[in-house]
């Protein structure tokens, strides 16, 4: 099998000016925050972004404008607050935004992948989701007559997910929550995955099951020890609390958000991982 | 008697009385994760209590702020996929204790902003899982730690959720439609007609209090009874279903939870490791 094995640099480099850019995981879980930072580091910009559930990946991407559009159908940071910069950009009205749900999103995604315009559902009768997403149809069931919801296929170009282990050609093992990343990546045409380490075939045959996205979806995998910092990734590390309030804090303010950007994005992972004390304080703190 | 600091518990006891038979129950919230699992213990054995919004059956002994999702990584569990979680919502076999920012009158939930949705003064978190919740569940459950005008007003400023207002009960559907509302002072419940009733008032609680932190004309408060006051033996289930105390949280805010958070964030991985050994530093 031909490798597909890239640096988190060159996996970003081929993702275009104006992408539709679907991301895996789900708020504080398993969000592939070391190919998001990359991303905030390159030069990309007018970012056409899907996310089912949300967190700091896409409020992140916000803080360094690299969005145009956004698809959702939630961006808060949990039990922590609200998304600072998505919250900002939704009141002043900055760039375009289109609130989803959690099936819709997945619907739209199953459209895509079905090779149909889009699919029916009962989610958003009686609700205003029906007048503010403008995606959304009112249509008849042609058997009964009844009103449903018409979804439209979402095609993302290139899908973002982070993973526990995978190979060399894209067998990608996911070990806590799916959340509906195997749907991103059948979805995308591009998909990239970023991983806490990357074995050999045999041995990544060894988690059977938990394999959830065969490589035939995959166009190219990177390493990314604590890729999903400063989100969760089940069974390894969990949320890094100290470090999410930094985030917080820093993007209450102009200066005090550059400062964090120059501090814990515009760096490479490996210096990001020893300005916060080295992995040997990130294990002791953060390891489950 | 006040209700004062025990009032997570009368909400708790209250909660729970409305979850019964074989369904599966949500854990978005501590509230909602701990209601649940009185529940099961006090008169619906047969629940299915998730760990974390989506997976790890009946897996979770505690509730914490950051470990949901590793209960089932620890030993074998049931877990369940995205895709069917949304089937036992479509197939009305799942229930879910909702903490809505607003619910209005009609039953109507918002979770997405405040002020007009185009460019709201406060933007919210968006509908998440709400609008495939109200289309399609026959029991919708709501609460709300902080009864006030602003959280329980005559209308919703955006509908998250569906409820029974002039567009609602065609797009209800066979199954939606809200049912009961339990909040700090009293537990609600919406009749057949669509119209929110008073069941009962939490001990202390008076009429005027309620009249004055509802954003809308309630009937009944003066005719309204007293909430059961939960016995001993279910505080100390509730003690034992979240010992760190995570479901304070839901009713502080400011610098007192940050706080709160900080300390349960420190001693929730101990309390983990008790029963679960550390895994190896380092080997995903």
């Amino acid at each position: 099998m031909s490798s597909k094995q890239v640096s988190l640099e060159e996996a970003v480099a081929q993702i275009p000016d104006g992408a539709t850019v679907a991301i895996g995981g789900s708020s504080l879980s398993r969000k592939p925050m070391a190919l998001v930072r990359a991303l905030a580091r390159s030069s990309v910009r007018d970012l056409d972004l899907v996310v089912d559930v949300g967190g700091p990946d896409i409020d992140l991407l916000i803080g360094c404008n690299k969005v145009r559009r956004l698809r959702y159908a939630y961006v808060g940071f949990e039990l922590l607050g609200l998304a600072p910069h998505f919250r900002r950009a939704r009141q002043e009205g900055s760039l375009e935004f289109e609130e989803w749900t959690e099936y819709t999103v997945m619907a739209g995604l199953d459209a895509h992948i079905k090779g149909i315009g889009f699919l029916p559902t009962r989610t958003g009768l009686g609700t205003d989701l029906l007048t503010v997403n403008r995606s959304f149809r009112l249509i008849e069931d042609p058997f009964t007559g009844q009103s449903l919801v018409a979804v439209p296929a979402i095609a993302p170009d290139v899908a973002l997910i982070h993973v526990n282990v995978a190979d060399r050609a894209g067998n990608a093992v996911i070990l806590g929550d799916a959340h509906i990343d195997a749907l991103c990546a059948k979805a995308a045409r591009t998909t990239i995955i970023s991983t806490e380490a990357v074995v050999d075939e045999a041995e990544l045959q060894r988690y059977g099951r938990d394999i959830q996205i065969p490589r035939i979806y995959v166009q190219a995998v990177a390493e990314a020890p604590w890729g999903a910092h400063f989100t969760a990734c089940a069974p390894s590390y969990r949320v890094d609390m100290e470090a999410i309030e930094d985030y917080l804090q820093a993007a209450r303010q102009a200066d005090s958000w550059q400062a964090y950007l120059e501090r814990a994005v515009l760096v490479s992972e490996e210096a990001r991982v020893s300005s916060l004390g080295g992995a040997e304080r990130l294990i002791g703190r953060l390891w489950v | 008697m006040e209700a004062g600091d025990r009032i997570d518990a009368i909400m708790l006891a209250a909660m729970a009385s409305y979850l019964t038979g074989e369904v599966l129950v949500s854990s978005v919230t501590a509230m909602g994760l701990i209601a649940a699992r009185l529940a099961q213990v006090t008169h619906a054995p047969d629940l299915m209590v998730l760990s974390t919004p989506e997976s790890g059956v009946d897996v979770a002994p505690m509730t914490t702020l950051t470990l949901g999702e590793f209960w089932s990584g620890s030993r074998p569990a049931i877990t369940l996929s995205m895709e069917e979680i949304f089937d036992a919502i479509f197939l009305d076999r799942f229930r879910i204790w909702i903490n809505p920012a607003q619910v209005d009158r009609a039953g109507h939930a918002n979770i997405s902003a405040i002020g007009p949705w185009s460019r709201p003064k406060v933007a919210l978190v968006g509908s998440r899982g709400i609008p495939e919740d109200t289309a399609h569940l026959s029991q919708i459950l709501f609460y709300l730690p902080q009864h006030s005008p602003r959280t329980l007003v005559e209308q919703v400023d955006f509908r998250s959720g569906a409820g029974y207002g002039a567009e609602g009960p065609p797009h209800l559907g066979q199954a939606g439609r809200p049912t009961a509302l339990v909040t700090n002072l009293g537990v609600f419940e919406w009749d057949r007609a669509g119209a929110l009733t008073v069941k009962s008032l939490h001990p202390g609680v008076s009429p005027a209090v309620v009249r004055d932190a509802t954003g809308f004309e309630l009937a009944g408060l003066e005719e309204a009874e007293v909430t059961a006051e939960p016995d001993d033996t279910v505080r100390e289930l509730i003690e034992r279903f979240d010992p760190l105390g995570t479901r304070h949280l839901e009713f502080m805010s400011g610098e007192g939870a940050n706080r709160k958070r900080v300390e349960i964030y420190e001693r929730e991985r101990r309390l983990f490791h008790l029963t679960r050994p550390r895994r190896e530093g380092g080997r995903p």
